[in-house]
């Protein structure tokens, strides 16, 4: 086989992989880790909030009848948190808030993205601020 | 090991890069560190292709006056890769997949310096001679280092 042909079968084989993958790799790429399909809501206390890069986390202890259970939220990039306005003093350790997101796939782990985060009675988190998607922490 | 590892993690310069909102922390360096993939990678294929017989109108000269632009994007790679890991330290060095991207750095290396020589001699010619080995090499293991590092966001 000459390098020229060897050259087309390596191109369309990464081309066919690649391809293979696109669902995977879709939808921002929290297609992977997160059920879209699928909708959840935790309401509990903020324990910790994870400004930073790659990604920011939101941790949020809900009281269960079998003990309290923490949910881990993925947020965005801390340059893209801090624009809209959120700090670590949006959602201090012990804040009511309630989330609602696409929950992990991970088996028995509690995981969540693509949240909306209210306080409990639905209103928004930022003071004053309307409940707009400019108002919610980006997406992944 | 793991606590040196995670006393790099804690240090000022990585809680920078891991937490400054600041869009010349973490976004600017891992932007340079996707630059500096594309110098290398595409220059080294450059090199590669020529060895393997490709692009024969470029002589011993055009080739290797491609080896300084490598060395030089790599020097960028190396930097701003530490200062990726050093963020992130205790979690990616537990990472497999990141263990085969430094593996495949260490091979692509090794062939590019094997190559080196050979841009400057007869072994330059038409899709001949030693250098089809180390160019294979090299292409392989500069391919399999960008697939295995965007992997270690998902694995």
């Amino acid at each position: 086989m000459t390098l020229q042909r060897w050259s087309w079968g390596v191109g369309v084989a990464v081309l066919g992989a690649w391809v293979l993958a696109m669902p995977a790799l879709a939808h921002h790429s929290s297609a992977p880790f997160y059920d879209a399909t699928k909708s959840v809501e935790v309401a509990g206390k903020v324990t910790k909030f994870l400004i930073r890069n790659p990604h920011s986390f939101l941790y949020v202890s809900e009281t269960t009848p079998q003990g309290p259970v923490e949910w881990q939220i993925e947020l965005g990039t801390a340059a893209s948190l801090t624009r809209t306005g959120w700090t670590v003093d949006t959602l201090k350790p012990g804040t009511e808030i309630r989330v609602k997101g696409q929950p992990s796939r991970a088996e028995g782990s509690h995981g969540m993205c693509c949240a909306r985060i209210t306080r409990p009675d639905g209103s928004p988190v930022t003071p004053g601020g309307r409940l707009t998607e400019e108002k919610q922490p980006p997406p992944l | 090991m793991s606590a040196l590892l995670a006393q790099m993690e804690a240090s000022g310069l990585a809680t920078w890069v891991r937490e400054s909102p600041s869009l010349w922390a973490y976004p600017t360096i891992l932007t340079l560190h996707s630059i500096g993939l594309g110098i290398v990678v595409g220059a080294s294929v450059i090199v590669d292709l020529r060895l393997l017989g490709r692009a024969r109108a470029l002589g011993s000269a055009d080739v290797s006056g491609l080896y300084p632009i490598i060395w030089w994007a790599f020097a960028v790679n190396a930097t701003t890769g530490a200062l990726l890991f050093a963020a992130d330290a205790t979690r990616k060095s537990a990472q497999p997949i990141f263990l085969v991207k430094l593996a495949c750095i260490a091979v692509a290396l090794i062939a590019t310096l094997r190559t080196r020589p050979l841009a400057n001699g007869s072994d330059l010619r038409p899709g001949r001679g030693t250098g089809t080995l180390p160019a294979v090499l090299s292409l392989l293991g500069w391919l399999g280092a960008i697939a295995a590092g965007r992997m270690m966001a998902y694995l």
